[in-house]
């Protein structure tokens, strides 16, 4: 599965929202996700990826895809994409 | 002064989640009482308890309760119920004259548990960033109001074992005041984790547990007592100005009209006959009754050596020949702790409701230092009294009377 799937499904099951319906561009809070769910979530991100976003790059992500660039990149940079 | 009705409870416990399961088993004297499973009790010691059977499904969406902590889950159920039950629109009302009074002696202390263990059992220091408003003590209660958009006024009593029933006399208070329309009160406990069971088990206060019969592991007032059995769960009532109540045709439960509160300043944890009898007293004179009004008494009784002792003369030396029926239910559902308060004014409401007064189960063998008139062993039937208190006396020395009146226009209870 792809780095946006992962998100995707991740998302979904810490929301209660169907994956498939997800726009990656879509602004978080549009979705219903505010910024203690947010961070809440990106905990578990972090966690599925074994990367660690710092809380400046935190405050960039405003949609899935921002988060997908954030952890694709944290992964490259570890070497593990 | 405004009348303060009772028009909804809602109840989670060792003896059922719902007010009826709650109440019939009390009617039968069944305990909720039992072994508690090895994950609980790791290297504690402690041997028996009365955990709620819980499945978080009925009441939550998918992935809800793993962001609740345990004693917000008991918490949100249980006012969900009373809510329901009182069938106030909420949708309808004005809900910034609607508000929360919560009461909880430790709040969230199964996140803290996790948060300690991940931090200094596993030697990881990274916890999920919803653990500091998942354990704080007024997590409960925010996320009642929370949940049902309850704007009026708030607050979070902890005063360990009379946290609930400080919540529910100042609900009384804050509805007679006029400060709110209607309140939710209540209040909530679910600390069975190995290390607060440690904590407790270092007190030497604890029922070392009945070996033929877990279940009747907790004796109140009974000569072979051996201490407190710990228990979890939530109790919610919605109580509401009488003419608001009136007005829209609740059913009316009960009328909460006596709140005495006292504090014994004498010693942390041994109990004071003093600072109880002006608890009751108090109680009493807030209601404008005489000692031969209350027709039931839900006695604190713990089971522990000197708390039942010094209970039972206070209860005397306010009564006198009054002479209440008394019993202490905890032998059935175990100590709720910052719960205990306002599940116990369920049971006093059982006996104002219905004349069914549960019983002190398994009391055998009457202490006779303690001169009380019991209600043993099966729940007695009784013409319903005119009125019932219920008492809640804690650690830090905190005494908390209710007293709950009649309605007079019949059972409500199924």
């Amino acid at each position: 599965m792809d780095t946006l799937s992962r998100i995707k499904a991740l998302a979904a099951k810490e929301f209660s929202i169907d994956a498939d319906g997800l726009d990656p561009a879509a602004p978080l809070d549009t979705l219903g996700i505010d910024s203690l769910s947010f961070i809440e979530f990106m905990f578990k991100v972090e966690e599925e990826f074994g990367v660690s976003v710092s809380d400046e790059e935190l405050k960039s992500i405003k949609t899935l895809a921002d988060l997908e660039r954030h952890v694709g990149a944290a992964l490259a940079a570890a070497g593990k994409l | 002064m405004a009348r303060v009705a009772i028009t909804g409870a809602g109840i989670v416990s060792p003896l059922g989640n719902s007010l009826q399961a709650f109440q019939r088993s009390l009617a039968q004297a069944r305990s909720g009482i039992r072994r508690l499973p090895e994950e609980l009790t790791q290297g504690s010691g402690v041997k028996v308890g009365a955990l709620v059977d819980w499945s978080p499904a009925p009441f939550f969406k998918d992935g809800e309760a793993a962001n609740l902590d345990r004693v917000s889950q008991f918490a949100l159920a249980a006012s969900a119920q009373a809510l329901e039950a009182s069938g106030m629109d909420l949708a309808d009302a004005d809900r910034s004259r609607i508000g929360v009074y919560w009461g909880t002696g430790m709040g969230g202390a199964h996140t803290l548990d996790a948060s300690y263990k991940t931090v200094y059992g596993a030697g990881e220091w990274r916890l999920r960033p919803l653990a500091v408003v998942m354990a704080m003590n007024n997590a409960a209660g925010s996320n009642v109001a929370v949940r049902h958009g309850l704007g009026g006024p708030f607050a979070n009593f902890s005063t360990a074992c009379s946290s609930s029933a400080m919540a529910l006399g100042e609900a009384m208070r804050a509805v007679q005041a006029g400060r709110a329309d209607a309140m939710v009160a209540g209040g909530a406990e679910a600390l069975l984790t190995p290390g607060t069971l440690t904590a407790w088990q270092a007190l030497r206060t604890l029922a070392p547990g009945d070996p033929h019969d877990p279940a009747a592991s907790c004796k109140p007032f009974d000569q072979r007592r051996a201490g407190l059995v710990l228990g979890e769960g939530a109790a919610a009532f919605v109580l509401e100005e009488e003419s608001r109540a009136r007005a829209r045709g609740a059913r009316i439960l009960g009328f909460l009209t006596g709140y005495g509160n006292t504090c014994d300043a004498a010693h942390m944890s041994r109990p004071d006959r003093g600072g109880q009898t002006r608890a009751m007293r108090e109680a009493l004179a807030d209601a404008g009754l005489r000692p031969k009004d209350i027709g039931y008494i839900n006695a604190h009784g713990t089971a522990t050596a000197v708390g039942d002792v010094v209970e039972a003369d206070a209860i005397n030396a306010v009564f006198q020949d009054a002479e209440p029926l008394v019993s202490s239910t905890k032998s059935l559902h175990g100590h709720l702790l910052g719960g205990a308060g306002a599940l116990e004014l369920a049971v006093a409401l059982l006996a104002l409701e219905q004349g069914v007064v549960a019983p002190t189960a398994f009391l055998e063998q009457p202490d006779p230092a303690i001169r009380l008139r019991h209600v043993a062993l099966q729940a007695a039937r009784i013409d319903p009294p005119r009125a019932v208190m219920s008492n809640s006396f804690a650690f830090g020395g905190s005494n908390v009377v209710l007293v709950a009146e009649q309605n007079g226009d019949g059972p409500h209870f199924p």
